[in-house]
């Protein structure tokens, strides 16, 4: 059994882990998206600035794995009640705007996935907020 | 769940951050098990038996008793 007696201060290391990865992972994904919009579609380069962010991302799957293992198990149902609510959603979003585009409504750019991940978050937000207030 | 965790810990004098430091959880964890908001793990259920030194069973204690019958 494993049952540690005090609670690690976090390091500098999950510090960087916390703020800096998310906010390289951002900056990546903007900087592909500027990049894209100002060369010829479909060609290297576009393709390499569409899978530029990719290595930033997994970095932050990588930060959050280990942010979610230094929690606690009260903590960590929180994330997993967290996902639960936010992935079921993003699952809806995703196939729901793929049928509005298979039906022929692709018309508008402000709907596209690209324009939408984002507010995938909201979800998660939303199901952590709602673990927090069930377990305060 | 029921428990007498803020009981005991009251006798210690323990401040619920206190606790949580003796046990490497969150003050919130404690906070959540005290108030039967979150029953904890058989792990950290055996730390705070150790810790206030009674049995499992002694500490938590379920909702609704079963009715024992009589044979």
């Amino acid at each position: 059994m494993n049952s540690r007696a005090v609670t690690p201060a976090p390091s500098r290391r999950s510090l960087v882990l916390s703020f800096l990865v998310p906010a390289a992972f951002v900056l990546a994904y903007f900087a592909a998206r500027a990049g894209i919009e100002e060369v010829e579609p479909g060609s290297a380069i576009a393709l390499a600035l569409a899978l530029f962010p990719v290595p930033f991302f997994a970095l932050l799957i990588y930060a959050y794995v280990r942010a979610v293992r230094g929690m606690d198990e009260l903590g960590r149902r929180m994330q997993l009640e967290a996902l639960a609510f936010a992935f079921p959603i993003a699952v809806l979003v995703v196939f729901t705007v793929g049928l509005l585009d298979l039906a022929g409504f692709h018309g508008t750019h402000d709907w596209d996935l690209p324009r939408l991940w984002p507010l995938m978050l909201l979800p998660y937000w939303a199901g952590l907020a709602l673990a927090q207030r069930r377990y305060a | 769940m029921k428990n007498r965790l803020r009981l005991l810990r009251a006798e210690r004098d323990w401040s619920q951050a206190e606790l949580a430091e003796r046990l490497g959880v969150s003050r919130q964890t404690v906070n959540a098990i005290e108030t039967g908001k979150y029953d904890p793990s058989l792990p950290l259920a055996f730390a705070l038996a150790r810790l206030f030194e009674q049995r499992i069973e002694e500490l938590f204690q379920p909702d609704d008793t079963p009715v024992v019958r009589n044979p």
